[in-house]
């Protein structure tokens, strides 16, 4: 028979490993809310007819949040067979709050103690057969991590699934009680008998959405004024009082603790981490040494490898002399010509094919150790500290920490990123985010800064850093400008969250992290790169000569009928420092994909041939323009117009095209404005060149410097006269 | 015959690639891309 079991539990009490453990899947385990906004669904282990669903976290079945509506509408609507509800046996006090209201909803629940280990080293005890007389229910201490007694929580679900309905054990004062039976007398037959209370509770604490789920509104204000006045304060704070009465009593006859530090040691590691002095110099160090590990130094040593070696002439096998494999184009081209394939395929093949999608694989060996640094940064719960960190900043500048979490989600991708701001209550903030949140460098982008730092800055780390903090810059100055606008204006919303203690990522967690987005990079490299390049290669080997239409020779490349193109917006990029049209395609063909910035250049400027005449590829593109139009083209790749899909995201996620366009016309003039100022300005310090661009670049730093500082106007006051009042 | 071989190859791989794309579009995937984490295209439950 098919069941269904539904994971519910707080943030970061351990249920997508627990989900990870029980189904096999390999699903990524954040620090931080907004990991898992959407519920996922795997079968059990051995079990096929068993689904297993892990449900947003949650604190409270309120209708809060985003996470609480996904997931009470899931457990209210779809009605699951069972709910394995974890808890952090670390934090029962905060965990049984919502455990309190599992347990009214009418479906069977187990428990699931997690943490089990940290129990034990901790010298905690937790007296499972008192804790299952307490709740009502089947209880398991279990350890999600280690894998240890999940097993056992999954064979606890499914007999509960088949067994009788659950009673409900936790009761509520007197008075409370009353008003909850009244409450469920006018529910009457709206709903099946075991739901009865939970509705009536929500009813009694004014829940708005309850009444759109009952499909009628029932008038419950005279049973709630009642209350009100008999135990002297608000419906809402009795309820929750008396469900922290029942939990404290709970607490006190089920665990006992061990001897504990007077401070723990993630307390201890927080105090300078988050100090209000220390915590930006870290967070910009740690990030430094991010990307001079991942760009400069062991990446940067893997994508010359790739570059020179795989893509290039050759490279020696282990570094032994003796042993030499050709690389892939000289491989390629040797078994084109040996089958005598004809010459235009054999450049498809070579410069479109292997050329553009080789540009872009050469950098996977940077992107791979830069996803496993964010991945290890993520797991051991650094990044959570980030956001709280960002939140003190961000506060200043009209925006809050909650909106940092996409921005950190993006730099993987912008997708998920942008979708993670549904988690933004306040609606001007998530338009906010959604329209800022990839100026942060996302996976895609990389391709593009490591292109940049080697070609024209000697693979420097400082540039990719650059780029990161050119986004943050971005967003800070982004919310700034538009806080002080109209659409915009208001304060930011309160900020909680929950910091989880540090702890020590399994190296499998890290290394499945790093290959998902690795995978993912390279998979999307044979897909949309490869037929990119496909279409590129033809573009740019087409065209007219002497009024024919044929296939061009290399020399011949600006007749192509991308050249053709690209001389039609290339003035456009003309102030920016790089009017060839070769840049302004690449720019433009990175609305496909951003990678596809890198693979145009890879077949533009021939990465395919490098095995032909050993020239380096990357010398020949840095010579087509200076290091100041070559760090402004960069700017202007990171912060204008995302890829297609992320603009799709944008375009669902503010659900009204004026919002789309305003967004992205927003991203795109930013962008071009900042590179304009970037290789105004930037040549007037390197070269002293002075011209008309220089000062409208002058011009625009100042106008952008004024809307930056001038004072925020208050809308919506109404000005009073005062000496008018007084007489 | 190995410009027909290798012409019927790349057709085959760029086949398979538009095939890959358009599968993963309908399943909900938003470009196959380095997400890690991705939500598909915002539509919930798949």
């Amino acid at each position: 028979m098919a069941l269904k079991i539904a994971l519910a539990g707080n943030p970061n009490c351990g249920k997508t490993t627990l989900f990870n453990g029980l189904t096999g899947s390999n699903q990524f385990v954040g620090n931080w809310p907004g990991v898992t906004v959407e519920k996922k669904e795997g079968r059990l282990k051995g079990r096929k007819d068993v689904t297993v669903i892990d449900l947003p976290g949650i604190y409270s079945l309120s209708p809060y949040t985003l996470e609480e509506v996904v997931a009470r509408n899931y457990l209210l609507r779809e009605r699951p067979d069972v709910i394995i509800n974890i808890i952090d046996g670390t934090n029962l006090e905060r965990n049984l709050y919502l455990s309190t209201q599992l347990l009214e909803l009418g479906i069977p629940v187990v428990m699931a103690v997690n943490m089990a280990d940290i129990l034990e080293k901790n010298g905690d005890q937790i007296h499972i057969g008192k804790l299952e007389e307490k709740l009502g229910c089947r209880v398991a201490e279990i350890s999600a991590l280690k894998g240890t007694g999940i097993q056992k929580a999954a064979e606890l679900a499914i007999a509960a699934a088949g067994g009788k309905k659950p009673p409900v054990v936790h009761t509520f004062g007197a008075e409370a009680e009353y008003a909850l039976k009244e409450a469920e007398g006018r529910i009457g037959s709206l709903v099946p008998e075991e739901q009865k209370r939970f509705y009536a509770v929500k009813l009694l604490e004014r829940d708005d959405k309850i009444g759109e789920q009952l499909q009628q509104q029932l008038e419950v204000e005279d049973l709630i004024s009642g209350l009100e006045k008999a135990l002297e304060d608000d419906v809402e704070s009795i309820l929750t009082n008396e469900r922290y009465v029942y939990i404290s009593s709970i607490i006190k006859e089920c665990c006992t603790k061990g001897k504990r530090q007077a401070v723990s040691v993630s307390d201890q590691i927080d105090k300078i981490v988050t100090n209000r002095i220390l915590a930006l110099p870290i967070f910009a160090v740690v990030m430094g040494l991010v990307y001079y590990i991942s760009v400069t130094t062991i990446g940067g040593w893997g994508t010359n490898w790739v570059n020179d070696g795989v893509f290039g002439e050759g490279w020696h096998l282990f570094g032994i002399e003796g042993i030499f494999v050709p690389g892939i184009p000289v491989l390629a081209e040797a078994g084109l010509q040996a089958i005598g394939c004809a010459e235009w395929l054999q450049g498809l093949v070579l410069d479109g094919i292997i050329g553009g999608v080789g540009a872009v694989l050469g950098f996977v060996p940077q992107m791979l150790v830069l996803f496993m640094f964010l991945a290890f940064l993520e797991a051991c719960g650094y990044m959570a500290r980030v956001a709280f960190i960002m939140d003190r900043i961000f506060r200043k500048f009209g925006l809050s920490g909650k909106s940092f979490i996409p921005m950190l989600i993006g730099t993987g991708c912008g997708v998920p990123g942008i979708m993670a701001s549904r988690t933004i209550e306040n609606d001007r903030d998530r338009k906010m985010t959604i329209m800022t949140t990839t100026f942060i460098p996302c996976g895609a982008k990389l391709p593009i800064i490591a292109l940049i730092a080697g070609a024209f800055f000697h693979n420097s780390w400082w540039v990719a850093f650059s780029a990161f903090f050119v986004g943050i810059a971005a967003v800070i100055c982004s919310g700034i400008l538009l806080k002080k606008t109209r659409m915009f204006a208001g304060d930011p919303a309160p900020f909680v969250m929950e910091l989880p203690a540090y702890h020590m990522p399994t190296l499998g967690n890290v290394l499945r992290s790093m290959w998902e987005r690795g995978y993912s990079f390279i998979k999307k490299a044979g897909t949309i790169i490869l037929l990119s390049a496909i279409v590129l290669w033809f573009l740019q080997g087409f065209g007219w000569v002497d009024g024919a239409f044929g296939m061009l020779e290399e020399e011949q490349l600006d007749h192509s009928i991308l050249a053709a193109i690209g001389n039609v917006i290339a003035p456009i990029f003309a102030p920016l420092g790089w009017g060839d049209w070769k840049m302004a395609v690449a720019a433009v063909t990175g609305l496909i994909a951003k990678e596809n910035v890198v693979t145009t250049f890879g077949i533009l400027f021939g990465f395919g041939e490098v095995a032909e005449d050993g020239a380096e590829i990357w010398s020949i593109l840095s010579a087509s323009m200076t290091s100041v139009a070559a760090y402004s083209f960069l700017v202007f790749n990171l912060l204008c117009a995302p890829c297609f899909a992320a603009m799709g995201a944008i375009k669902r996620e503010m659900n009204n095209a004026k919002w789309f366009w305003f967004a992205v016309g927003y991203q795109t003039i930013l962008a071009y404005l900042a590179s304009l100022c970037i290789y105004q300005l930037g040549s007037l310090f390197t070269t002293g060149a002075f011209g008309v661009g220089t000062a409208a670049a002058v011009l625009i730093a100042a106008m952008f410097f004024y809307l930056l500082v001038r004072p925020r106007r208050e809308y919506g006051s109404r000005a009073v006269n005062v000496r008018g009042m007084a007489k | 015959m190995g410009t027909v071989v290798v012409g019927i190859l790349v057709l085959g791989v760029a086949a398979f690639a538009l095939c890959t794309l358009i599968r993963d579009k309908k399943n909900g995937k938003c470009c196959s891309g380095s997400c890690g984490s991705c939500k598909g295209c915002g539509r919930p439950g798949e």
